[in-house]
Order: C-alpha cells, then structure tokens, then sequence
C-alpha cells in the first residue's frame, strides 16, 4: 500500500512557511531558556568555585546515591514492566484484563505520594533500599506501557517459529520476545532513568540524600546559589547521558515485520500450574504500588478523625491547581502547534533539529527549571516576574513541553493536507474546511495533549515549591507543607485529592481512546500511554 | 462541460525539475489517461490543474477560462469546479459516508436527496450511515467518487485512484467507475502508471516522459505507432530487434518484415519492434528456427520465450524472443520451432552507438 500522497509536503499556491518558522525558533529559545540561564550562572560563578564546589567528598557522595538508585531501579523496572506486560499480554493469567488497567494506574500517583504512604505505614523505613522500592513501585509502568503495545503489536508467528527450530519455551522468552521488546524497554528504562534523576519529594520524605534533594537544601534553605548552580550541572550532565543513550539504542535497534499481512491474534500462552503464582505476583504488584499508598491516605484521613469536614483550605488550593494546571495545558499545548506543524507538514533536515533541540528539556529536572528562571528573574529582570503566576505557568510548560509537542504532532498528523485540499476542491472555503475537517480531527489529539500536561502540572511538586507565589497555596504546596511537620493526616486529604486528579481522568481517557475505532485511535495515544511515546518521538 | 488544456507548464521542486513544458488538450467529455513511470511527474501535473498546487510557467485553461497562468492570474482551487479523486479516497475520516459525499453541497433540503442519488449512482445505497473504515478499500473509492461528482464538477481528476486495491478488485471498481463517469458525461483525467488501466478506460492517453508528454494519442494509435521504442516499452511487451530498412521492408533475424510506420530516410539501419502476440509458432521450417527457453502458462495464453539458434548453436548477442500465444499443449523447454511474423511492424531510425533507450 502507498500511504504517501497525503503527507505530501509542497504548499498549496508555493506558500513557505515563514510565521511559522519563527514562531517555532521562538517557543524554542523560550524552551531552552531554563538551559542556557543554567550556563550563564556557572560562568558567572567562575570555574575556579565551580571546581572547589564540586572536587569534594560531598559530590562524589551525591552522584554515588544518585547514580546507584538510578541503575538499581531501572534494572528493577525494566525486569518488573517487562514481565508484568507479558503476563497481561501473552498468557492466559487470570483477571488479565483487570491487571492491564490496575497495574497501570500507579503512574498517575505522584511519586512523593507512593513515597508518603509507605512513611506512614511504615515509619521507620529511609534510606537507599527504601529509595529503590518507592521508586521502583511509582514508575513501572513508564516499561509496562511500551513494552505491552510492543508486545500486542509483534508477530506471533515469530514465537512459534523459534519454538519449531528447538528453542524451549524459556528461551524463545530471551531471544524472541525480548528481542521483539527490546526497544520498548529500553526506551521505557530510560525514561525511568530521567524520572529518578528529576525526583525530589520523594527522597525528601524517605531521608535519602540526592543530587535534587541537596540542590535544593543548598537553594531553599542555605540559599547557596552557586553551590545549587554547580550541582545542578552534574545533574543535567547525567539527564543529557541518558538522552544520548537514547538515540544510541533507537539508532541500532529496529524490529521489523516483513509483509504487510495482519499478524494474527495472539495465541496466549498456557500456564498450567504457573497460573496461580502469576495471578499472585501481580496482585502483589498492585498491592504495593497501588493498594499501600492509596489505603495508606484513606487510613490516615479515617483515622485522623477530624470531624469536621475538609478544610477550606482544602478546595482553595485545589482550585489554584486546577487553574494552573489548566494554564499550563493551555500554554503548552498552543506553544506546540508550531513546532508539530512544521515537523508533520514541513519535513526538513532543519525543522527535525528544531524538534530535538526542545526535546532536550527532558534531561532537565523541574528543580533546575525553577532555579534556573529565578536566577534570570534575579539578575537581568530586577525581580521582576518573580514568584508570580505567569513564571510559574512558564516553568510549568517548559518542564512539560516533549509532553505537548508529542501529543499535538501526533493530533497534527491525522489531519493530513491532502484531506484539506480534498476538501476546497468541493469548493469549500479554506477557513469552513479548517473548521469541517481539520479541527474535527485535530481536536481530540489537542485535547490529549493539554491533559496531559494538565495532569502532569497537578501533581508537580518541586518546581511548585520553588516558584510558587508565596500567598498561594496548591495541593502540592499544602501537602508538602503538612508532611514537612509530620502532620500526616492533614497532609493526607490533598494527597487524595491529588491522586483523585491525576488516576482517575488518566484512567478514564486512557479507556476512552481504547475504544475508539481504528482510524481514530490514531489520535495521538491515550495521555498515560503518551509518557512512554516521548521515547519513540 | 468543459475540456481543459495545459500549455507549456513547468515545475521544480528545489532544484528537481518535475514537469518541464507540458502541453496537453483534453477535449470535452472525454475520458483521458496520462501515463507515466512514478517520479515522472503525473501526479504534480494533476495537482496544478486542480490548482493545489502553482505551476512556476505556463498557463492553464478550463474551457475558455484561464484559471493559472503562474503570475497574477490564479483561480483557488475551491472555485475551479473540478472534482477531484485521490489515491486510496480520502474519505474524511470522522464524518460518515453521508455527509462525506455531502460535503461540498450547501445544506438544504436537496442535499439529501442528491446524496441519495450520488451513493446508487456508484451503487452504495443504504451505506449513508457507515463511517469511511467500516468499507472496503473498493467501496471508499467509489465514495470519493460520488463525492467529487456531487459537486457536479466540469471536469473530474483521479490520481492512481486503484492503486491500492487488489489485482481481483481492481477491475471491477475500474469499470463500475468508469460506467459512472460515462453516464456523467464528465471530462475525466485518469493519472495511473498501469498501462493496462490506461489502455482499457481512456479515450486518448498521454504518456508523460522526463517531464514532458511524450505522446498524446488514441490506445490503439500508442499501442500500434509508439513514437520510440522507450514508448512502446513502457505499453506492453516488446521485443526490439536490430534491421535494415529498405522500400518499406525491414530485413532482420525474423526474416523480411513489412513496415508499418516508420519516420526515417527511405533506407537505413533502424531498430524493429515485433510485439509478442505478433510472432506465431509452427514446426521447424516454417520461418526462422527457434528453441524454447522457457513457458509460462497463463490460462487465457501463456508466454514462451525463444532463444534464436543457427545450425544449433544461440546466436550470439540476440536477446530471447517474448511470444504470446492462445491455446495449444505446453511447450517444454528444448523443444525447436519456426517463428514467423505477421502484420506490420513498427521501426525506428537506430540510434548510433545503439544505446539502448529504455526505462525502468
């Protein structure tokens, strides 16, 4: 089938797309301005105190935590999401259809949350190993998603055709159905990488010291700027080895099917006696990464036992996330228009670069975010725009702008031009095909991209903490400020609130986009499958 | 109805030449195929008269209208009236196969009615509710039919429209559409790169060539006369022999052939075009000797090839000969025959050096 025509890149009447070029090289420096403010303090600082910043003992203590964490729970994801997928996907485990949704939902928590519930359970628990298994329950699903489309995608056949050439059934696992997911989980391991390196209400809570959590002693509390300049370059160093990783493992790892052939449904492996063990394993999957937090918050809001009912407080801080959450979305979403519609409709060597440039955000955590754009507020606006609404919906949607242009590029993509030249040559009016055609169908994609960042924003807590206004509180706020003096059952209404937020419509849209029929489901994946798309952008 | 003409268009894309002086009339009513390898620039020439897209020189006209003339002059391709039929459909997705054929009608109450209409014309009544990926890929196709003919377009434009069907489907939905637009009576400009499709549908076909038409003629008339031997290449099989010409006979490898059409000087060397279904098979004797090579079986004919022997030994240089024949027992490989040729043939000057001419 040739699928070429409708992605043909000429402009109608020879139009070159100029507004458009700068509008995308404009949202591109705003982008990139949280990365190269990051530079101009460490010039600033000089290299002679950079140097004596970061050659002590207390760096090298802080990249080990870091650097350790990452790889324990990366490893552990990877196993953890790998196997979980194939469970769900390929055998015949009970209740499977239940699993392929629960065990995705922990994405939604936000991981100073999942760190939040087992603290209060288990009071005790901190360090690295507390660390590991926080983390490892709060992101396992950035492997679960790729990994189970890619294996709902792959050929069958090739499974039984290893199984047919003598390989027994553990190592047609390793070699063919690894092999068909390498890139997924690798691609979704990565993502868990930048996750960990970004982390910091967690750690926070768990008393274990890394780069972020140090950063942001040294900016918050000793308001040591320099020294936060100096560590967050280690930081960003380590983000943008990840990145690179990244283009390595996609530049090498192409799975191919040969023949346009549907694949045939999958046939589920039978686990006979394996059954009850898997059927145990993911239930305890869901126990600990789903069952503990949640149960954990309700416990502390019953037991608390406050009669009255939720604070005030409660819906105002609600209410101010939902606006700049909101915001954000708005913000993000429209910022990404440019850049995805030269990226779909314009293809050049120039724009893919565009493109990646603010890809680039992804190795930078919201703490340096924030701190970056303090610093510019500080030393070249007077402090002006500082700890206001509009720096924060900034930061906001810089941190979740790979978020947006995969999202809107995707929606960009189904409104192809050849269906609007279709359409005038019915002798309809540009601007009524604009509306008839194009947004119909780019709509829902836009829609996804906004809640995504909308979700993501809701639940954002560094950044939230740094720039906030100070006579505005949000949920992230609140609760952090009730965890901080171990007010837990207080702190517990805004951590449900707030996973209320981010599982349920995560969930909902997730179904809904399911549904959809073929042609539209295209649109541009469900908000939560979104995430692990980044990788494939 | 109108006809529509292309004069001297040209086009590049960056510094690739797509289209470079095209002229082609299509007269009123008429079904035209323009034929050509892909890259060859049928699509962009397509594009430009629907008005997607500026021609960088030329001009064309609609009827007795100038509708582009690549300066100031330029109708918006949503006033020019033309129906246009993209490869694979193009169906709007979101919309159902209603309101898809509806789309360029104004709302008012004939519009039902002439949806209707459209959808039995192209024989999909009682498919109004369906959405564009509940139907065959054959059935979408006939929907971006009846949505093009809705508007009741002067002149209707289908680029590749069944190049993504299948061989069995092909056919059919290729004659259903065509009885369409026969009843429609609209001016019609197939873009296809099959010559079966264009030799079986159009009324003249146009072969477009490194961006320019090489030739403009009747089926019969290209099949028959191609004006070189890349031409008659690119329209079937061909098999393209080495000759001297003299008082209007060919003397070649196959004997002495009467020559059809030719357009050199009264005598000379030329190159020979001998078409498959021109050469027949007989016993040894009959004619020139000749050894199968190879036999194909088709069941409406088959195709053998024959390698050309003398005293036993292949004759060095002469590539294998393509016959088409009907009926008969299977030929085995080895066995000797005698090839003889009927009808005229077509020759052409040869080209010094003899450097072969042919495409893809």
């Amino acid at each position: 089938m040739r699928r070429g025509w409708l992605h043909r890149h000429h402009r109608p009447g020879g139009r070159r797309p100029i507004g458009l070029t700068v509008a995308a090289a404009l949202v591109s420096a705003v982008v990139l301005v949280p990365l190269v403010f990051l530079v101009v303090q460490a010039v600033q600082v000089g290299w002679a105190e950079l140097r004596h910043l970061l050659f002590r003992h207390l760096t090298a203590v802080l990249v080990w935590n870091t650097v350790s964490l990452v790889v324990v729970v990366t490893v552990i994801c990877a196993v953890v999401g790998t196997l979980a997928a194939w469970f769900v996907e390929r055998t015949d485990v009970p209740g499977r259809r239940w699993f392929a949704v629960l065990v995705v939902i922990p994405l939604g928590i936000p991981d100073f949350v999942v760190s939040f519930g087992w603290r209060a359970i288990f009071p005790s628990i901190g360090g690295f190993w507390a660390a590991v298994l926080v983390m490892s329950l709060a992101v396992y699903p950035l492997v679960f998603l790729p990994v189970a489309a890619s294996l709902r995608s792959a050929d069958p056949a090739q499974e039984e055709v290893a199984r047919s050439l003598g390989l027994g059934r553990v190592r047609t696992f390793w070699t063919v159905t690894v092999g068909q997911a390498r890139v997924a989980i690798l691609g979704g391991a990565i993502l868990v990488g930048l996750v960990v390196l970004a982390e910091f209400g967690a750690f926070e809570i768990l008393g274990y010291q890394t780069l972020t959590t140090e950063i942001y002693n040294e900016f918050q509390v000793g308001f040591n700027e320099p020294a936060a300049c100096a560590l967050s370059l280690v930081l960003v160093l380590l983000g943008a080895l990840l990145l690179a990783t990244e283009d390595l493992v996609r530049g090498s790892g192409r799975t191919s099917r040969l023949g346009a052939g549907a694949a045939r449904a999958t046939k589920r492996v039978t686990l006979g006696r394996a059954r009850l063990g898997a059927l145990a394993g993911l239930a305890l999957l869901v126990v600990l990464a789903l069952g503990v937090p949640v149960g954990a918050i309700l416990y502390l809001i019953v037991q608390g036992g406050q009669s009255t009912l939720p604070p005030a407080s409660l819906w105002i801080a609600t209410g101010n996330t939902f606006a700049y959450a909101a915001a954000a979305g708005v913000v993000a979403t429209i910022a990404a228009l440019p850049i995805a519609l030269l990226s779909v409709r314009f293809v050049r060597p120039g724009v893919l670069a565009l493109e990646r440039v603010n890809m680039l955000v992804l190795a930078v955590p919201g703490l340096v975010v924030a701190l970056s754009l303090t610093y510019l507020t500080e030393h070249f606006l007077q402090g002006r725009f500082y700890l206001t609404d509009p720096l924060l919906v900034i930061a906001y949607a810089i941190m979740f702008f790979p978020l947006a242009i995969v999202s809107v590029r995707a929606a960009i993509a189904r409104a192809p031009t050849g269906l609007e030249e279709v359409g005038r040559s019915l002798g309809v009016h540009r601007h009524a095909v604009m509306w008839r055609v194009t947004v119909p169908l780019v709509a829902p994609g836009l829609a996804a991209a906004f809640a995504l960042v909308f979700l993501e924003t809701a639940t954002e807590l560094t950044a939230t903490l740094v720039l906030h206004p100070t006579n505005v509180e949000t949920l992230a706020t609140q609760f952090w400020a009730y965890q901080s003096n171990l007010s837990y059952s207080q702190a517990a209404p805004y951590a449900l609130v707030m996973v209320l937020i981010a599982a349920v419509p995560g969930y909902v849209l997730g179904r809904w986009f399911d549904r959809q029929p073929e042609r539209m489901a295209q649109a541009g994946a469900a908000p939560v499958t979104a995430a692990p798309a980044l990788v494939a952008a | 109805m109108k006809g529509l003409s292309v004069r001297g268009v040209a086009k590049s894309f960056g510094p690739q030449e797509v289209l470079c002086g095209v002229d082609l009339r299509v007269p009123d009513g008429s079904f035209t195929a323009i034929l050509g390898a892909s890259g060859s620039g049928k699509t962009t020439l397509l594009r430009i008269v629907a008005g997607f897209e500026r021609p960088d020189r030329g001009e064309v006209w609609l009827g007795p209208e100038l509708v582009d003339n690549a300066g100031s002059r330029y109708l918006a391709c949503e006033r020019r009236r033309i129906g246009y039929v993209p490869q694979e459909g193009a169906l709007f997705p979101h919309l159902s196969v209603g309101r898809n054929v509806g789309f360029g009608l104004s709302r008012d109450a004939a519009r039902r009615t002439r949806v209707d209409e459209l959808l039995e014309l192209v024989g999909l009544s009682g498919y109004r509710r369906r959405y564009p990926h509940q139907l065959s890929g054959g059935q979408q196709q006939r929907v971006a039919l009846a949505r093009a003919l809705a508007i009741e377009p002067e002149v209707v434009l289908l680029d590749e429209p069944f190049s993504s069907l299948d061989a069995a489907l092909r056919a059919s939905v290729r004659s259903d559409v065509l009885g369409v637009l026969r009843q429609a009576g609209t001016t019609s400009v197939l873009v296809t790169h099959d010559q079966d499709e264009a030799l079986s549908m159009a009324d003249q076909v146009a072969v477009l060539r490194d961006g320019v038409v090489a030739q403009l003629d009747t089926p019969a008339g290209l099949y028959g006369h191609p004006e070189d031997a890349a031409v008659a290449q690119f329209l079937g099989e061909a098999n393209l022999i080495e000759g001297e010409i003299s008082d209007g006979i060919a003397t070649t490898m196959l004997g002495r052939l009467r020559v059809g059409s030719w357009s050199g000087p009264s005598s000379g060397l030329a190159r020979v075009m001998v078409r498959p279904e021109q050469i027949h098979l007989g016993e040894v004797g009959e004619g020139i000797d000749g050894v199968v090579a190879s036999y194909e079986y088709y069941g409406h004919d088959a195709v053998v090839r024959i390698r050309l022997e003398r005293l036993g030994v292949p004759e060095p240089g002469v590539p294998e000969l393509v016959v088409r024949i009907t009926g008969g027992p299977p030929l085995t490989p080895g066995l000797r025959v005698g090839l003889s040729v009927r009808g005229p043939v077509v020759a052409w000057p040869a080209v010094p050096g003899g450097a072969e001419n042919s495409r893809e």
